[in-house]
Order: C-alpha cells, then structure tokens, then sequence
C-alpha cells in the first residue's frame, strides 16, 4: 500500500497538522489578538476570525493551555525575571 | 543589537504598499546555517528566506505584524497550502526541518528588529530545537486512519458470538412481548461485543504497526461521513526507507474483511516537534 499526499484527497489531514501543531515558541515574541498569542491557531477560529471566537470563550481553554505551558518553560529557566510582574524581561540575555 | 538580518532585497522594512514589515512569519525551522533567500513563495507571494543562527535557520518572510485570518475559507485553504508549500521546499532542499503551525508570526520588542526576536529564539531554543532535529533526522510523519464498515462487522459477530446466537435463538422461541425484550438484550449484547472488539483490534494493530515506526501518536478519531467508522487514527514517524514496510502491514490490515485503511503522507514531522 502506497501513501498518498494527493492534495484534493489529503487537504483535511494537511488541515488538521497545520492548523494544530508544529514547533511551540514563548508567547511574548509572537503576535497576538486581545492579548492572546497566536499560537496553533485552530482551523475554525482561523474561518471565524479570532475576535469572534474569542468573544465566544472558544479558544480560552487553548489559551490556559498555551499559558500554562508558558509558565511551565519559564520556570525551567534560569533566566533572572523581573520580580512578580510574570513577564520575561524585554532586556534578554541572548545576544545576535 | 546587531541583526543579521539585512538581504535588503528581500527583507525591505516597508511593504510595497507602505505598510511597516514588523513581523516575520515563521515556516520551519532548518537544519543549516545557510543564510539564503527561496523566492517569492510565500504566503500572499511572500519573499521566503532564511534567517540563520549557528547551523540552524528559520524560514521566515516579513509581514505586518498581524495574523493571517479571514471568515474565507477558500483564502483560508490557500494560505495553509502555501504554509505546506514553502516548507516542503525548504524540507526537499535542507532534509531536515521542524515545522510551525499556521500562524506564527515573531514580532519586535520594543525597538528591537523582530529578526532580532527570531534568532533570540533560536539562540534561546538552540539545544532543544537540535534535540528535535535529530529525533526527526531522515524520518517522515505519516497518517495512519483505519475505519470499519459497522454492519460487516456486526454481521461478523452474530454469526460468529455463541452469546448472540443463543440469544437469536431466544428470540424466535419466545411470544412477541418477550421477544422484544430479548431484542433489546441482542442488541445490548452486539454493541458491547463490538466494543470489546473495536478494543482488540486497536491493540493489535497498533502492535503490528508499532514494529515498523520510530515513534506514534493516537489522535481523536473522526466521522469520515459514511456507514464506516474510524477505529484508529495514527500520526507515525518513520524512517524514510521503511516506509514500505509499514505500506505491507497496511496493506495486509486493508484486505480484511470489514476493515479499510488511509494512508498518507510523507508529511513533515508535524506531530512530533510539539513542546
């Protein structure tokens, strides 16, 4: 049996990695609607729009999930926060 | 901050039409340090290329720095397969990539460059994304769906379930009030055996499919919209010159009665570069 990627026949499968996964980097370099980053947007809130979807709590659960991720990343750094405020410093310690 | 970011061909800080480039849609993220441009291929003919840090690269192209979205589904679609498109190039051209999800834009900080953010991220991932890249070095993601036609396989196991049988023997014994009741029990009966069977099959499929994959991931199975229903639906990884293996056990799970199998990709390791 051969594996097909024929683009009319697979466009869901091509959907359902696109739309929900791939590679995850921090939230705070990345582009956001209402405050929340645009991270494996999902292929609904991508037809309806983010606002929409946001509006109607849709995509809160994905958002706690991203955040909690989030948090999770930060504490396994040893990168110096500012006390208290949750953010990563602007000022990183990373040089280009 | 110095960025290395500076083709000014092909990464303008103004758009054609004016609008400020602050944003860099991310693609994959390649196995070289190569600093190279792809073209226009991007989404909404984006220039596509390169932004390196040590020996990896992000595959990026400048935009504004705003989602891509649209109530369109066919714009939507278009977008997505140009997403699928550019890293599918830079897949072929580099053979090991992590793919991103749609979406993904780095903007600046502060009045920093975003090329700046995208190579503080690299820096800052380096041993993880290496980590990722080798896991997937010379292996493709394929999808795996198995599906079974619900009345053979019902068929199957009246004719085969001695409890059934007996209670189909019931049935035609008893007066017609009874009998009704006892359709019920069959049909309570039917459901959990079908159950226990859809159970068994998924183990022993993903037995026999684990032997030919590097690693394997059970994603929420589907209605494909016809009287079949989806028992198994599988990402695998698996190095490229097995997949006809995994082709031959499918194929021999494609032939039984009842049972039918999806095959697709290669993909890009999709599944397996999440955090």
């Amino acid at each position: 049996m051969e594996p097909t990627r024929d683009s009319h026949a697979t466009l869901v499968d091509l959907l359902d990695r696109v739309l929900d996964k791939g590679l995850v980097l921090y939230a705070d370099i990345i582009v956001s609607v209402a405050g929340i980053p645009l991270i494996g947007v999902n292929l609904r809130a991508a037809l309806a729009g983010m606002e929409t979807m946001l509006k109607y709590g849709v995509m809160q659960e994905w958002d706690e999930r991203i955040r909690a991720w989030e948090r999770e990343k930060r504490a396994e750094e040893t990168v110096p926060t500012v006390a208290g405020d949750g953010h990563r410093p602007v000022e990183t310690t990373f040089s280009c | 901050m110095q960025c290395s970011d500076d083709i000014r061909v092909t990464t303008p800080s103004e758009g054609e039409d004016g609008t400020k480039i602050e944003g860099r849609y991310l693609y994959c993220v390649a196995d070289s340090g190569e600093k190279v441009s792809l073209g226009p291929i991007g989404i909404d003919g984006g220039e596509v290329y390169t932004v390196p840090y040590k020996d990896v690269s992000a595959v990026v192209h400048g935009c504004p720095a705003e989602p891509y979205q649209s109530s369109d589904a066919e714009m939507v679609k278009g977008w997505v397969i140009a997403h699928q498109r550019v890293v599918d190039k830079a897949w072929e051209k580099w053979g090991t990539v992590l793919p991103l999800g749609f979406d993904t834009i780095v903007r600046g900080q502060g009045d920093s460059e975003p090329c700046e953010s995208v190579e503080a991220w690299l820096a800052a991932d380096y041993q993880s994304l290496k980590r990722k890249m080798e896991a997937v070095r010379g292996k493709a993601e394929y999808g795996v769906q198995i599906f079974w036609e619900t009345r053979a396989i019902a068929k199957s196991i009246t004719e085969t379930s001695a409890a059934i049988g007996r209670l189909e023997d019931e049935i035609r014994s008893k007066p017609r009030g009874l009998a009704y009741i006892y359709r019920l029990k069959l049909e309570n009966a039917l459901k959990k055996e079908m159950e226990t069977k859809a159970d068994q099959c998924f183990r022993d499929f993903h037995k026999r499919i684990k032997k030919h994959v590097c690693d394997l991931r059970s994603e929420k199975t589907k209605g494909p919209g016809d009287d079949r229903l989806m028992i198994m639906n599988l990402s695998c990884l698996v190095d490229r010159d097995r997949s006809t293996d995994l082709g031959e056990e499918l194929e021999a799970i494609d032939r039984m009665e009842g049972f039918s199998v999806r095959f697709t990709g290669p993909w890009p390791p999709y599944s397996f570069v999440g955090a």
